[in-house]
């Protein structure tokens, strides 16, 4: 898989959880300070991942994952 | 004052006073910390503007929001940010863009949780530094001014308090709400309240220094649970009440760790971070209470009502017990029980029924009403000799429990005097209270606890009269001497002096130790002993040889030259039959020590407060009878007079029982003279003069014995 089809993906899932239009959803676009993710929704936002690309993120990794960029990144490296 | 803490103290001003607020990061998820903080703010009816801030939402609590805090046309005062901690960065970023000067951050996810948490501290640290932003928190309940121009409830507290002239701070904010229950149900009203959380910038301190100059607090309440500027804490509380009275009184919870640890010397094992706490917070004028309860009881005498003039009280009551109880608790605390004037003897005589006990405590009766209590208050009021009243009732089938409530309130406010009541009971009484509570009568649920907020108050006053004496500082010293012998013993690695050397140190600064000299043969050993004279001790000095008595190296109370040789030559011959391959040094003579009474001084480092000095009874038994007390270094000549006081050595020392009083002048003496070693020489850690043998008066001391631990 790509990373552009990671990040088409990625953008999907955060859309659907942040319950915004993707359109909205750029690729620095910071989970919590741009696209007002609360607390519950970044761990949310994890599961979601994790589902989305049958992958397991450790806790640790997965919380500093803040921003879309960051989430394409991890899971395109992990899925290599 | 540096311009920079000017700047900071403004900036609390606004953090307080704030015209417009941004809540970064406010969302409409009811029952969350950052749903509740913009609810609250808006039902306080805050006199300012607010401006949510939500990248996500259109609008929050039905007010328009920003996306982001620098999108706001107007200027804002303050941030409350309840962003989570891994953007608090980017949020404050924008919000110094801005201009903000000061933020709340209630987050947490900070110091607090340790690892990446502390890193985030010190980037929002650099941050704020950067922009010159002042801020509250992080990991904090927020922040309550009551002040009906402003009306500022950022917190995310269940109600805000009624208004008052109570400031609180608290590290915790948990108990925050608490006390917040617990006040509203007593009517006891706040200032300010704040809960500071880590305190990373805006600390206890700064606080202190900001409520001395703010006219709506009379009394500051401070919950701590670990003190990191101990030195910073006492200056500010001292500042407080030297410019303006205002008292402070304290809490403090928990314990450090290196006040726990294993302890290499008397002063070490005694000097708990506990008990330097206690001496710190008296040193500094800090009322130290150890529950909310007893915090409480304490703020509302001193907001409520007039210091008293002296101790001498008038207890009035209609129950016989609880008066004999309120007495002995009255006279635990150092109150005193007046005697009436004439006149008010004769009213209560004439107004009262025969069975009455018009003197003090003065009983009318179980069956008293309103007027009743009315006479024997206010005739008590008037007396001269009286300054302060305690009212205790018991609820009878015909007491007039709300109207006695009201007359004493009425009572109250014609008179300067202080009045403290105490309604015993609870569902009968409890409208009395309320009246009683709402017109800032002081009520105490148990009548003891009026003798001991009163007394808290009385003593208080001598906080007020206490005025700093310049610390007193020696010229007959010699510090490079003291620096040379540490700074060389330090470095081969050594943990304490030799006595040798310890010795030589409070030699060079003048302490009273006994001369001695090293002598090498017979005559040097006479020519010593005649010169320092009889009697003398001698001692054999070898570094092969630890226990000096089992070698048969020691002769104690030797009174002629006679004694001098024949002593000589039985401490070499010993030592050669015992240990024959120690390399002698030769043989040390020393003045012989006179009786005298013991007592130990003590030094030691507190990581929070720095050089403790401890002074108290002497000799083996010292962690026994602990009879000891401390003092935060430098120590003025009144610190050093309380210093010895405070112990039951002090009577020994003034001569208890027939006993021959002792030379305290020269105690004393010593004690300012560790003090001024405990500042100028910072490579010691722990220090102990014990016995200091003190003679009869005017005779002066001798340090008999010390160690000092690097």
């Amino acid at each position: 898989m790509d990373n552009n089809e990671v990040q088409k993906r990625v953008t999907k899932v955060i859309a659907n959880v942040l319950k915004t239009n993707e359109e909205s959803i750029l690729y620095e676009a910071n989970f919590i300070f741009d696209l007002g993710a609360d607390s519950l929704q970044s761990v949310e936002l994890v599961a979601a991942f994790e589902e989305e690309f049958q992958i397991e993120m450790e806790e640790d990794k997965a919380l500093e994952i803040q921003t879309v960029a960051d989430a394409v990144k991890f899971i395109s490296q992990y899925l290599k | 004052m540096n311009g920079d803490y000017s700047e900071k103290l403004r900036n609390i001003h606004r953090i307080f006073h704030p015209q417009s607020i941004a809540v970064l990061g406010a969302n409409k998820v009811k029952g969350t910390v950052p749903a509740d903080i913009l609810v609250n703010i808006l039902k306080a009816d805050y006199k300012g503007v607010v401006y949510p801030v939500n990248p996500k939402e259109n609008h929050v609590a039905s007010i328009k929001t920003y996306k982001y805090v620098i999108d706001i046309e107007d200027p804002v005062d303050v941030a409350v940010i309840v962003y989570p901690s891994s953007v608090m960065h980017m949020a404050l970023e924008q919000c110094g863009q801005k201009g903000i000067k000061g933020a709340i951050i209630i987050s947490a996810g900070f110091k607090e949780v340790g690892g990446q948490g502390i890193e985030r501290e010190e980037q929002i640290k650099e941050i704020a530094h950067k922009y010159g932003i002042s801020f509250i928190g992080p990991n904090c309940l927020g922040v309550i001014n009551t002040d009906p121009s402003v009306m500022l409830d950022a917190s995310f507290a269940r109600k805000m308090p009624e208004e008052g002239n109570i400031a609180f701070i608290s590290q915790s904010g948990a108990l925050c709400t608490a006390v917040l229950d617990y006040a509203q149900a007593k009517h006891i009203g706040f200032s300010k309240f704040v809960s500071i959380g880590n305190k990373a910038d805006i600390s206890e301190i700064d606080l202190l220094y900001y409520l001395k100059d703010d006219p709506k607090t009379k009394v500051i309440l401070l919950y701590l649970e670990e003190i990191s500027d101990g030195r910073g804490l006492m200056n500010a509380v001292k500042t407080v009440i030297k410019e303006t009275g205002k008292p402070v009184l304290a809490i403090k919870s928990g314990r450090t760790k290196a006040g726990a640890s294993a302890a290499a010397s008397h002063t070490g094992s005694l000097a708990g971070s506990d008990e330097i706490c206690e001496a710190a917070f008296k040193q500094a004028g800090m009322i130290r209470c150890d529950d909310i309860e007893e915090m409480f009881n304490k703020a509302i005498a001193f907001t409520y009502q007039p210091l008293p003039k002296s101790n001498r009280i008038a207890i009035v009551t209609n129950a016989g017990g609880p008066g004999v109880l309120t007495t002995d608790a009255a006279i635990r605390y150092g109150l005193e029980l007046t005697k009436f004037k004439p006149e008010t003897t004769s009213i209560l005589k004439k107004s009262l029924p025969k069975t009455a006990n018009i003197n003090n405590p003065v009983d009318v009766i179980g069956d008293a009403r309103a007027d009743r209590y009315n006479v024997a208050v206010s005739s008590i009021l008037k007396d001269d000799n009286v300054d302060g009243v305690f009212i205790i009732l018991t609820p009878q089938s015909m007491t007039e429990i709300d109207n006695i409530a009201t007359e004493i309130s009425h009572l109250a406010s014609q008179f300067d005097k202080p009045i403290y009541t105490s309604f015993m009971g609870e569902a009968d009484v409890a409208s009395g209270i309320d009246i009683l509570q709402r017109n800032k009568i002081p009520h105490y649920i148990l009548p003891e606890s009026m003798a001991v907020a009163f007394s808290s108050t009385y003593n208080f006053n001598k906080v007020l009269e206490d005025k700093q004496e310049p610390i007193k500082t020696f010229t007959d010293v010699n510090k490079e001497i003291a620096h040379s012998i540490l700074n060389k013993a330090i470095e081969s690695g050594k943990r304490y002096l030799s006595e040798e050397e310890a010795v030589k140190v409070l030699e060079v600064y003048n302490f009273p130790v006994l001369k001695s000299g090293l002598a090498k043969s017979v005559d040097e050993a006479v020519k010593i002993s005649e010169q320092l004279g009889y009697p003398v001790v001698m001692k054999i000095m070898s570094e092969d040889i630890i226990h000096k008595f089992d070698v048969g190296g020691v002769e104690l109370d030797i009174k002629s030259k006679q004694e001098v040789e024949n002593a000589y030559q039985k401490i070499i011959e010993n030592v050669k039959k015992f240990k024959p391959d120690a390399n002698i040094k030769g043989v040390f003579v020393r003045q012989m020590i006179p009786p005298g009474e013991e007592v130990i001084l003590g030094l030691k480092r507190d990581p929070t407060f720095g050089a403790v000095i401890m002074f108290g009874l002497g000799g083996i038994f010292v962690e026994v009878y602990k009879d000891v007390s401390f003092r935060i270094a430098p120590l003025d000549k009144k610190s050093v007079d309380k210093l010895i006081t405070e112990t039951k050595a002090s009577a020994i020392l003034s001569g208890v029982r027939g006993r021959v009083p002792r030379d305290i002048n020269s105690i004393k003496e010593c004690i300012m003279r560790l003090s001024q070693l405990a500042v100028d020489c910072p490579q010691i850690k722990e220090l102990d003069i014990n016995p200091l043998i003190v003679l009869e008066d005017s005779k002066g001391s001798f340090v008999a014995d010390t160690k000092i631990m690097l």
